[in-house]
């Protein structure tokens, strides 16, 4: 048998749980557009039920537990996707500036100047003797040296900034995990004491988020509420509530090297902005700089070993136009210089004639020599300009891919965890109608206490 | 109850607004430039190959500019051996009017001087220079080709040498620039200054005109066969700048389709641009302003 004072207790229970669930409904609404919230929810159970007399009475509702909604396995794929748009933008943001560098169609490149020389030496050939003509081959070798230092010190100057940003993305990456270790502290305290987690939860995945954009991350749940970070290629970034901050070491090409408790991790490093950036220094821009390398140093050592072989404007046996390329061929493009300084010092005769051009023959026979590379001078250009623009351009559509990816799983992730105001407008009514209930509930037994109480009395007591 | 579905909107309908302004701008910028390929990575393969047309439409142009010389050069030559043909016409005519038994000996003297006249014209001739340069000395072009000789046969001496230059002028073709002096005026078959100077002696002395003569029509013909060259030489100038300008107009067609914008569909992928963003917006503001739940609670 039931007494009025149990029934009571129950209203008032039910008040409780009805104020915890509007307080949950409250925070969701409040934090709809608090990018990374998760959705609450207050989870309603029966209170046990006792046993009374005969009977197994109900004793109320109670709030079991408010949990955030959330998909881990969701988050980690945007992780993942967060990590290659951090490559591909890094590396496009570089990648972009050198392929204006190459852009003939606007205008820009190396053709006019390789196509400039070769046409100076076809006009001194119909007139060899012409001391313009010659002044003209000259300033003709000298735009292309130029053409070959211009391209080959802007290249090396985007190498910079891709280092700027490796130097840049490593102390992001230090500030992220310290802050990442010290919420793995508050979730792990939270979830061993049983309370909830849940914003810490949500402000640490926002962090690796953040981090997946920077470094390509593994993410070991390590029990307990802790998440333990390491790269890819198994470098620790936080353990527990311990972080390893990375650190950058000049190498002995110049550029800074990622470094991890003493061991040289760069070239481990694939993914996130770092990766991206990594990739552009190291790879992609050395391997455009030594084709403009094997090019320069290819001409100019044609060009100066046809000039020795010919007699000059004075009777003499000719000598280099261009600076000898170094050995070894590396750094020729941005050393490429034209150290001839007098026009009758060009060699265009075989015979010794002044008149005769034959040398001059054998110098334009260069351009269709397969001289760099297995190639002529203007497909090995031309080669570079497809390669580079074929680069980006799959860069490019990996990263529209990603990006659509990307959304796809930010719905998914909303419909798992994004907050819906009809939704919670429906939980407002909800509650509010369960709330009035029990109210009204607590009411009619105060009443009926208060008839209890009256029984036999004259006086009548007031609920 | 059906399965959930992100309640935040906002993202995807700011990807389809941002999606539209992007394809516009592609548009708007191929409409500005007139290149489907701004960039290196819109169309690899054309940029590449725009690179091989664009060298060889620089190289037809340096061919064009060598064909203009080699024709100035060629006209010059050309002109000047017309001149000495028509002196060795006027040396024959003389030859055949001293050849005549009644012509006095002081007017074959005349005629000798007329043909020493000739010979001192010839060797202004054979001396011409185009530019700075002789045309006549083979490769010596810094050397005056002929100077007067008494001592000699021919009354000259030749101080160029026998060698040709070539220019090219198109892709794997090239043409002979010049023919040396020694072929033109001094040939065996056929001597210019040799019978000029056989034909004053033989004036002077009054025997053997008929023969000097004959000789001089014989160096006359040589050299018609050597001004050919120069003929021919012209025709091929003319064929190659012909062959050329054409060839200039193909590859312009071929760097158009290669990385010319289409304006047509270019203009008509703009407007599309321009409504999808629009239905964008509209959707979006539709979307935004959509009463919740929360609208209808009194």
């Amino acid at each position: 048998m039931g007494t009025l004072n149990a029934s009571l207790n129950i209203a008032v229970g039910a008040m409780v749980a009805d104020q915890t669930a509007l307080s949950t409904t409250s925070n969701n609404i409040a934090n709809a557009n608090t990018p990374g919230y998760s959705k609450e929810t207050a989870e309603l159970t029966e209170a046990p039920a006792i046993q009374y007399g005969g009977f197994v009475l109900g004793n109320g509702v109670q709030v079991e537990q408010v949990t955030s909604q959330r998909s881990s396995l969701l988050q980690a794929q945007l992780d993942q996707e967060t990590q290659h748009q951090g490559q591909y933008n890094s590396y496009l943001s570089t990648m972009n500036q050198a392929q204006a560098l190459f852009n003939e169609t606007s205008g820009t490149g190396l053709q006019s100047s390789i196509t400039g020389f070769f046409n100076s030496l076809q006009q001194l050939s119909t007139d060899p003797t012409n001391t313009s003509l010659r002044q003209g081959v000259l300033t003709a070798a000298q735009n292309l040296a130029q053409g070959f230092n211009n391209a080959s010190s802007n290249l090396t100057s985007l190498q910079q900034s891709a280092n700027t940003t490796v130097t840049q993305t490593v102390s992001q990456i230090n500030s992220l995990t310290t802050q990442i270790a010290k919420l793995n502290g508050e979730v792990s305290a939270a979830v061993s004491t049983g309370q909830n987690a849940s914003s810490f939860q949500d402000q640490r995945d926002q962090l690796v988020n953040q981090l997946s954009g920077l470094v390509d991350l593994s993410e070991i749940d390590a029990g307990n509420g802790s998440l333990t970070l390491t790269t890819t290629g198994g470098t620790s970034l936080v353990v527990g509530t311990q972080s390893y901050n990375l650190s950058t070491k000049a190498s002995s090409n110049g550029f800074q090297d990622v470094y991890s408790q003493g061991s040289d991790i760069t070239s481990s490093i694939t993914g996130g902005s770092l990766g991206g950036a990594i990739q552009v220094r190291d790879t992609t821009i050395p391997s455009i700089l030594s084709t403009l390398d094997s090019l320069a140093s290819s001409i100019s050592s044609s060009v100066n070993s046809v000039n020795q072989a010919g007699t000059d404007l004075n009777g003499d046996q000719g000598g280099n136009i261009f600076s000898t390329p170094p050995s070894g061929v590396t750094g020729a493009a941005g050393s490429i210089s034209v150290t001839l300084t007098d026009p009758t010092k060009i060699a265009a005769s075989l015979d010794g004639s002044t008149g005769d051009n034959s040398n001059l023959t054998a110098m334009l026979a260069i351009q269709n020599q397969a001289s760099v590379n297995g190639q002529t001078p203007l497909n090995a250009y031309s080669s570079l300009v497809y390669q580079i623009g074929n680069d980006v351009s799959s860069v490019q559509s990996e990263l529209s891919g990603s990006q659509a990816l990307s959304t796809q799983l930010q719905n998914q992730i909303g419909a798992v965890s994004g907050v819906s105001i009809n939704e919670e407008a429906a939980n407002l009514i909800q509650y509010q109608q369960a709330y009035e209930a029990a109210a009204q509930v607590a009411s009619v037994i105060n009443t009926l206490t208060a008839t209890a109480i009256n029984i036999g009395q004259t006086v009548t007591a007031t609920g | 109850m059906g399965s959930r579905v992100n309640p935040n909107v906002l993202p995807d309908l700011l990807d389809a607004i941002n999606q539209a302004q992007q394809n516009a701008q592609t548009a708007v910028q191929e409409v500005a430039t007139g290149r489907s390929v701004n960039n290196l990575s819109d169309n690899p393969g054309a940029a590449a190959a725009y690179v091989g047309t664009a060298a060889l439409s620089s190289e037809n142009d340096q061919y064009l500019t060598n064909l203009t010389d080699l024709q100035g050069k060629y006209q010059a030559a050309d002109s000047a051996l017309n001149s000495a043909v028509q002196i060795m016409t006027t040396a024959i005519t003389v030859g055949t009017e001293g050849a005549n038994g009644t012509v006095s000996a002081s007017n074959r003297q005349a005629l000798a001087q007329q043909v020493q006249g000739l010979q001192q014209q010839m060797l202004a001739i054979a001396n011409t220079s185009y530019e700075g340069t002789y045309i006549f000395s083979g490769t010596n072009v810094t050397t005056q080709a002929f100077t007067a000789d008494p001592s000699s046969p021919t009354g000259v001496q030749y101080n160029g040498n026998a060698n040709t230059t070539s220019v090219q002028v198109s892709e794997g073709q090239s043409l002979q620039t010049n023919v040396a002096g020694s072929q033109v005026f001094t040939n065996a078959s056929g001597n210019v200054f040799q019978a000029l100077n056989d034909l004053q002696n033989a004036l002077n002395s009054g025997t053997g005109i008929d023969t000097a003569t004959t000789e001089v029509q014989q160096a006359f013909s040589q050299l018609g066969t050597q001004r050919v060259f120069y003929g021919n030489a012209l025709d091929q100038v003319t064929n190659s700048q012909n062959f050329l300008n054409q060839e200039q107009v193909n590859l312009s067609s071929q760097q158009n389709s290669l990385v010319g914008a289409n304006l047509t569909q270019v203009i008509a992928e703009e407007s599309q641009a321009q409504t999808s963003e629009q239905a964008a917006l509209a959707a979006t503001g539709q979307i935004l302003s959509l009463p919740t739940l929360l609208s209808f609670l009194k």
